[in-house]
């Protein structure tokens, strides 16, 4: 049997709170490019692979859940990047664990080098799979990773 | 010359396809080497492929890494969470490891929650099935190409 992977695929790509100062602030951490060129980046990549992404950043956490839940309808995935509320948002946790839309978490940076506190994400056990530490190609990779999810 | 990666599987990754298919899915793990292989041809690297169940079989194939190989692509299985031998091996050999599970460790027990490898790890991808190796491959050889890491 063919594999039945929809056509035209639209995922939902969220930044959060400081990912707009990206390239400003600890670039030893977080690199040098900016969050426009992250998603310059995912659109070129999106063509190639026959997808169309939409990019969004808020600092709001509320903002966040807003958009997911509104998220359903008009995506087929989200790739979520949730800076520091990933390490405490549970409110966040059960926007994305009640929107039935498949999640992958990012990481510019490997958490798991750097203070205790980010070593655990909240939201991981309600995403399909994390991707951290490659930089700005996580989110490439993130979006690979979930146009391909249909084909496995 | 080519770059060359080393693929390393560790305890039970020999049992995939016939064990818990639910958790691991049903590809072995010839299956998934032919899939990493078919990606290296394409981004022109090498790879050596490697299983033991022997931690430390682990740890002698992972520090004799060093200076031979330019990647390590490693699912340590259940050593993970608790083996703070390779964790140094990985350390001592000084070569670029991207660390890969299957599952998505962080929906599973507690214990699987932490990793002691990944502090010494460039980065981890878990929770795509056997397209997690694909994915880490791609991570690995185009590390040193992204110029917003240092």
């Amino acid at each position: 049997m063919e594999k039945d992977v929809k056509k035209n695929r639209k995922f939902l790509v969220i930044s959060g709170p400081n990912l707009n100062l990206l390239g400003t602030r600890k670039t030893s951490i977080y690199g040098a490019g900016s969050l426009e060129d992250i998603h310059q980046g995912l659109k070129l990549r999106a063509q190639e692979l026959n997808v169309t992404v939409e990019c969004r950043q808020f600092n709001s956490e509320g903002e966040i859940i807003d958009c997911l839940q509104e998220a359903h309808d008009r995506f087929d995935g989200v790739i979520i990047n949730a800076g520091a509320l990933a390490h405490y948002s549970y409110a966040l946790r059960s926007a994305i664990g009640s929107m039935l839309l498949p999640c992958v978490e990012v990481f510019i940076s490997n958490v798991h080098t750097r203070e205790e506190f980010r070593h655990k994400s909240v939201i991981a056990p309600v995403c399909v799979g994390v991707i951290g530490g490659f930089g700005k190609k996580s989110y490439l990779l993130a979006l690979e990773a979930l146009s391909n999810l249909g084909n496995v | 010359m080519a770059k060359k990666v080393a693929v390393v599987h560790g305890p039970n990754l020999n049992m995939l396809g016939k064990r818990e298919v639910g958790i691991y899915g049903g590809k072995s793990m010839e299956e998934i080497n032919t899939e990493v292989a078919a990606e290296a041809g394409s981004l022109k690297v090498t790879v050596d492929f490697y299983q033991s169940n022997s931690e430390g079989e682990l740890v002698s194939y992972v520090q004799e890494c060093r200076g031979r190989v330019d990647g390590i692509l490693l699912n340590a299985g259940a050593y993970t969470h608790y083996s703070i031998a390779l964790r140094d091996a990985i350390s001592a050999a000084q070569v670029p490891t991207v660390e890969v599970h299957i599952s998505n460790i962080y929906k599973r027990e507690p214990f699987r929650h932490v990793s002691v490898i990944a502090p010494v790890c460039i980065g981890q991808i878990c929770g795509f099935g056997s397209h997690g190796y694909v994915l880490a491959l791609r991570a690995l050889m185009e590390e040193r190409l992204d110029p917003w890491l240092a």
